[in-house]
């Protein structure tokens, strides 16, 4: 009976949906579809389009915030004008009625403003969380979706970021947006308080604050780079004692402490220094806002002094002024940020794209894996026989690394790393920006391409391309030199799937001789096992990778030196156990150990790619090559 | 051997879950309210934020007392390792005060002079030449005002990056005095997760938190002043001010480190979820674990959402007070203006002059909730980080010179848990130069005796003795000429080449030793043709090495160490095999001429030992040359022949 990959059991978390907390306007969001062409999937044709797909996503909470963000701005520059009003007609005319009156009206424009800035924080962040809990939902998804391909995509570094601090980005810049809808009318609210008041004093305030904020925008660009360098240079810091950490082991045991704490010392002071240099310009721009608010302040005073001499304007009136000039500094400023923000999330929705336009090469097919299929390799000649334990040794571990890659239909992992830009800028970093992005356009097209043509396995005579990829990767399981060990407890790291029984895993754990890791643990199958296996040792780890697989229990398992870092009673042990756990299975094993090729059912010798010779081990003692392969792991003479 | 196998797995059933993972979602959070009616509603939600605060304590009760991991210092010792900081930095903490004071008292002026402006144009006692003269003293207290800001930021700068720096590189330093046993054997996790997001944590607080506290706090005094100077009786309505955010304030402040915590836990969660997923995405591919994964991340955006939704709370419960406590004295400056001006206690300029005083406290007043805040959690990342100190020393040092180099284990025992030996009195001698390799099944305890040998752990009971002194007497560095543990982490350091090497005689080895250890092990061919020679930067962002030089590199610090005894430990060495094969002569450079014991994996290595050891259950069941063994045809022959066939 064949099972699809995904819902092959039954997932531990499965619940009433309707339980749930998510929706599609609230956090976390429900995502829909990652592929190209599905409903809900992120428009990827470029970065604004993204950013306002994001914002559409959203529904309603974008256009309200903007609304709340009004609703706590408008009032802000209402109180000035009120306070104005309360003095002229209250307190100078010794009204009290009047006074209350206006008073009254005051206490309900703040508490207005106070609603509308909780209103507004309340839907800011909603929407900011929604922001990051959905990227880092669909880059989970689109990671799992990709599979072993995601690398030959994008690096897992960028993959990274683009969840930890792009998300973030996309609600800064969203935050901002709102902000900028909401200050732009808030200000054009002032400028018609203003005018109505005064028009030459209204003039003054319109084209001096523009004048005065952009006026220190020179200073701004100092500032940005002293916050650079010093950003750069505390990461590096950073990476320092984290380098330290790593390597505490050695230095702890032999030595060094010294020279590492004195490098850490000769970083921190520099971090030191950057610092004092980044606050001193901070205090430049300070002083500077100082200065050119107190230039505005003083011009208003001056005019509105006049003014009033002149019997044109009230006392509150020109209150009222010193309110507006405080007032709107905010929004102006508003205005300058927000041009950055909208850079920096353009920057960040490219890195996006870059990974959600990302799709699998594979077209679908239909046909099914047959329940016990005979395999066979077109390049090697390599034939894997239903119920058979096939050992493979090759003179070039890769060539056998290669075949197993083959037979699970794996594109082969990526050599060479990509140059890094951190260090480059300008046209310079444009250029290789662009460069990079061919680079992988190219190999997504290659891979497409790779995956259009026949794959060169067959199974029962059939090309691995005519068949439903789901299906098999459900026969043929493969577990690689690099496979992963996940955080969480000794139980979900042999059982991940939650759906097999305790007798099963006891016996993988058994065959996988990993009894001691159990017993290592505190809490026995309830013991914690860190991310990537950390605190357990190589040997420990490939044994729970193994019991993993093990459990699995698949048609045909391909196992690549399942026991390299593991010592010899040990291995010797396992490959007793395995031959017998896997009895009735097609199991194939990449190794050179004897102590697990005198147990196979047959052994096939390749060299040079090419399948040359096959038997027992004991009938392959008599090839010359063979000898020569196996003569090597046991005495390491240096060819 | 299938008893043990049994002995071994005993607790299965007990430990064993049935069913699925008990959710991580605290029972009542599991569904949003659905209460018909506001007040119905409403009690769902404080019955939510109920259940959302136990989570966050809960969170914060673990994070300063982990299960695992290194300790956590009190919150006294953190404020005292501080208040050390500051202390030694009196004179700069002074400056910083006093230039603040002097800044902000310098921005009280222009509202004062506005004031007596204001009176004088409704009293109409001005002329044009008041008038300019006022302006004039205006625009001078402006400029003496920014020069001052500029001085006083510049200090507070100086002020936070010289004690932070302090105290990072005290935290380093106290990291590398950490006993060498606990380094072996803890998992570097809870380690670096204090070095990086403890200390930038610590950082916020030190260097952003700290000196706006206190630009803060000397505006609100030196504000306060000005406007009871003013006028006290328009100072009254600040006393509703003070009560809201004294209330406000206590209310937050009491909660949002926990709230906090919580959430940058959550996310750190969500975070290393993500990084399994990519890291191992052709794992979960492999073993059709991709809906385990989504789930798995599900939940966790679920849980980080519940500690997103209560800190939004308290921030909500807090905005609304702060903000209405610095907009409400306007109006009370209003109604007490008016009766005043009424009595003829307060002048229209002192109205205007509170007005724009109380304008201007709303900055620090905003900031100094949220420093308070900062303020707090660096102090929960400072335990952290001080905690580490409180790991107690396993060996005390003593006045002793080892009489010789041969090396002899008497007697041990050692548990990692009580009452779990490991090792059931062991006894092993080596000859100065002689070769001993041990082997065995996983778990038999041959690691555990690697690591007794070489004096990383101390013994439960026996000892370990070089030339007659216990290997734990040893001073460490004294120790480390004598036996050195070899674990092959060809980890290389940030740093130049030479940094890499010298290691173990940082102080006293000259270039000319660096050159020849590397060209001992057969490195000098590649180092030979860097242009800046030994000073050549290595590690990230720099130099990268192959695997095959950083294990040079590892093996030449080795060299230069000189211990006359080595433990070379194959389960930590996790070479591949191509490099390996590059690697034997530079390997054989560094045995020649030491005693080994070789904790072996391949049963080639221990062939060519002078004897063998093999360790079963914590015992050595058979102990003798190769041929010795075989003759004897124990377990040592079965495998022998096994591997031979």
């Amino acid at each position: 009976m064949f099972r699809p990959v995904d819902a092959s059991t039954p997932r531990p978390h499965d619940r009433d949906p309707s339980l749930r907390w998510e929706g599609r306007h609230d956090f976390p969001p429900r995502v829909g579809g990652f592929r190209a062409g599905e409903p809900g999937a992120p428009d990827v044709r470029s970065p604004s389009r993204f950013l306002f797909w994001l914002m559409r996503s959203m529904g309603w909470v974008v256009p309200t915030m903007t609304l709340a963000a009004l609703s706590w701005l408008v009032p802000g520059s209402l109180t000035p004008w009120l306070l104005g009003r309360a003095i002229d007609a209250g307190i100078l005319s010794r009204d009290l009625a009047a006074t209350l009156g206006w008073v009254a009206l005051l206490l309900g424009v703040i508490a207005f403003g106070v609603a509308g800035g909780i209103l507004f924080h309340t839907l800011a962040v909603r929407m900011w969380v929604i922001a990051i809990h959905g990227t880092q939902r669909r880059v989970g998804r689109k990671a799992a979706d990709l599979g072993h391909l995601l690398g030959r995509r994008v690096p897992t570094g960028e993959a990274l970021s683009i969840s930890n601090s792009d998300s973030d980005q996309f609600g800064a810049t969203i935050e901002a947006f709102g902000h900028v809808m909401a200050s732009a009318l808030s200000f054009l609210f002032v400028c018609v308080l203003m005018f109505s008041t005064s028009p030459t004093l209204g003039l003054v305030v319109l084209v001096a604050t523009p004048l005065l904020l952009a006026a220190s925008l020179p200073v701004m660009r100092p500032l940005t780079a002293a916050q650079t360098a010093e950003r750069t240079e505390s990461s590096h810091l950073t990476s320092l004692a984290t380098d330290i950490v790593a390597g505490l082991r050695i230095l702890r045991g032999i030595g060094g402490e010294q020279t590492f704490a004195r490098n850490y010392e000769r970083q921190s002071r520099k971090v030191r220094r950057l610092g004092i240099t980044l606050g001193t310009w901070q205090g430049v721009v300070e002083a500077i806002s100082v200065l050119l608010s107190g230039i505005l302040l003083v011009v208003l005073v001056y005019l509105g002094a006049q003014h009033m001499l002149a019997g044109e304007l009230t006392v509150g009136e020109l209150i009222s002024f010193f309110g507006y000039a405080v007032f709107l500094v905010t929004p102006m400023r508003t205005f300058f940020d927000s041009a950055q923000r909208w850079v920096q999330g353009l920057v960040a929705a490219r890195k996006t794209i870059a990974l959600f336009a990302a799709d699998v090469p594979w077209a679908h097919r239909g046909r099914q894996v047959a329940e016990r299929p005979v395999l066979r390799d077109e390049s090697s000649g390599v034939e894997v026989h239903p119920g058979q334990f096939l050992a493979v040794v090759s003179a070039d571990p890769e060539a056998s690394a290669a075949l197993a890659d083959r037979l699970g239909r794996y594109l082969p992992p990526l050599t060479g790393e990509e140059p890094e830009l951190d260090d480059l800028k300008g046209r310079k970093l444009r250029l290789a920006r662009k460069e990079r992005a061919r680079v992988r356009a190219e190999r997504a097209r290659a891979d497409a391409e790779r995956a259009a043509q026949l794959w060169g396995v067959t199974a029962d005579g059939i090309d691995y391309a005519e068949y439903d990829l789901a299906s098999l990767r459900e026969r043929v399981v493969v577990s690689d030199t690099g496979a992963s060990l996940f955080a969480g407890t000794l139980q979900d790291a042999v059982d991940p799937w939650g759906a097999h029984t305790r007798e099963e895993a006891e016996r993988a754990l058994r065959t996988a001789s990993a009894e001691d890791v159990y017993d290592g643990l505190p809490g026995g199958w309830q013991g914690r096992i860190d991310e990537k296996g950390r605190g357990l040792s190589g040997g420990q780890r490939q044994r729970i990778v193994l019991a993993r697989a093990l459990v699995r229990n698949p048609e045909v398992l391909v196992l690549v030196e399942p026991t390299s870092a593991v010592d010899a009673h040990t291995e010797s042990r396992i490959a007793e156990r395995l031959v017998e756990h896997r009895r009735g299975r097609t199991t194939v094993v990449t190794t050179a150990s004897p102590l697990l090729l005198h147990r196979a059912d047959v052994v096939a010798l390749l060299v040079e790619g090419r399948e040359v010779a096959r038997g027992t081990h004991v009938e392959l003692q008599a090839h010359p090559d063979y000898r020569r392969v196996i003569a090597r792991g046991m005495e390491d003479d240096d060819e | 051997m299938s008893e043990v196998a049994t002995e071994a797995l005993a607790t299965s059933a007990q430990t064993w879950r049935e069913g699925p993972p008990p959710p991580r979602m605290p029972e009542g959070l599991r569904r949003p309210p659905r209460g018909r009616g506001w007040v119905t509603r409403l009690r769902d939600y404080a019955a939510l934020n109920r259940v959302r605060e136990e989570m966050a304590s809960r969170t914060m009760a673990e994070a300063r007392n982990p299960e695992r991991g290194f300790p956590v210092s009190s919150g006294r010792t953190a404020v005292g390792f501080v208040g050390g900081l500051l202390r030694e930095r009196r004179a700069v903490l002074a400056w910083a005060v006093v230039i603040n004071l002097l800044a902000s008292g310098a921005a009280l002026v222009a509202p004062f002079l506005l004031g007596d402006l204001v009176d004088g144009v409704a009293g109409g006692t001005i002329g044009a030449g008041t008038l300019d003269a006022t302006v004039t003293v205006i625009i001078v207290a402006i400029v003496v005002q920014a020069v001052l800001v500029l001085l006083a930021r510049r200090a507070s700068a100086v002020l936070g990056y010289d004690t932070l720096a302090a105290a990072r590189e005290e935290v380093v330093r106290i990291v590398l005095r950490l006993p060498l046993g606990q380094v072996e054997s803890s998992s570097s996790g809870d380690l670096l997760t204090r070095i990086t997001s403890d200390v930038s944590k610590m950082a916020a607080a030190v260097r952003w938190a700290l000196p706006h506290f206190i630009i803060s706090m000397v505006t609100i005094v030196a504000t306060l002043a000005a406007m009871l100077a003013n006028s006290w009786l328009l100072a009254l309505p600040l006393v509703v001010t003070a009560l809201m955010m004294w209330f406000g304030g206590r209310h937050y402040l009491r909660r949002a480190p926990a709230g906090y915590i919580t959430e940058s836990r959550s996310y750190s969660v969500i975070s290393a979820t993500l990084t399994e997923s990519i890291e191992g995405a052709r794992t979960v591919e492999a073993l059709g674990l991709c809906s385990h994964r989504r789930d798995q991340l599900d939940e966790d955006t679920e849980l980080s959402g519940q500690a997103e939704r209560y800190t939004l709370a308290l921030r909500n419960v807090l905005f609304s007070m702060v903000d209405a406590s610095f907009q409400l004295p306007l109006v009370g400056i209003v109604l007490v203006g008016t009766w005043g001006f009424n009595a003829d206690l307060v002048t229209i300029g002192q109205i205007t002059t509170a007005a724009l005083y109380v304008q201007q406290l709303q900055g620090p007043l905003d900031r100094v909730i949220m420093v308070l805040d900062h303020l707090q959690i660096g102090l929960v990342s400072t335990t952290r980080l001080i905690g580490v100190a409180e790991v107690e020393d396993d060996r005390t040092p003593q006045d002793v010179v080892p009489a010789g180099t041969d090396l002899e284990g008497r007697d041990l025992r050692f548990a990692y848990r009580e009452g779990h030996d490991v090792l059931h009195g062991v006894t092993l001698e080596l000859a100065p130069g002689e070769r001993v390799a041990v082997v065995g099944p996983s778990g038999s305890g041959k690691s555990t005796l690697g690591r007794l040998v070489a004096g990383i752990n101390r013994p439960r009971t026996g000892s370990v003795e070089v030339g007659g002194v216990d290997v734990m007497d040893l001073p460490l560095d004294r120790l480390r000429t004598e036996v050195a543990l070899v674990t092959q982490e060809h980890h290389v350091f940030v740093g130049s080449l030479r940094d890499n090497v010298v290691l173990a005689r940082e102080t006293t080895a000259s270039d000319a030793e660096v050159e020849q250890a590397l060209r001992v092990v057969d490195a000098w061919g590649w180092v030979g043709k860097l242009r800046d020679g030994l000073d050549t930067q290595l590690g990230h962002g720099h130099l990268q090495l192959t695997p095959a030089q950083a294990q040079q590199v590892a093996l030449a610090r080795l060299v230069v160490a000189d211990p006359h005894t080595l433990v070379l430990d194959e389960a930590t060495s996790l070479i591949d095999p191509t490099s390996a094969r590059h690697l034997e002569g530079s390997m054989h450079a560094l045995l020649d001429g030491r005693a080994v014991i070789a904790i072996a994996h391949r049963l080639h290595t221990a062939h060519d030992a002078d004897r063998i050891a093999v360790v079963i259950d914590g015992r050595i069941a058979e102990l003798g040359s190769h041929d010795e063994l075989i003759d004897a045809d124990g377990e040592y022959a079965r495998l022998w022949r096994t591997w031979r066939s």
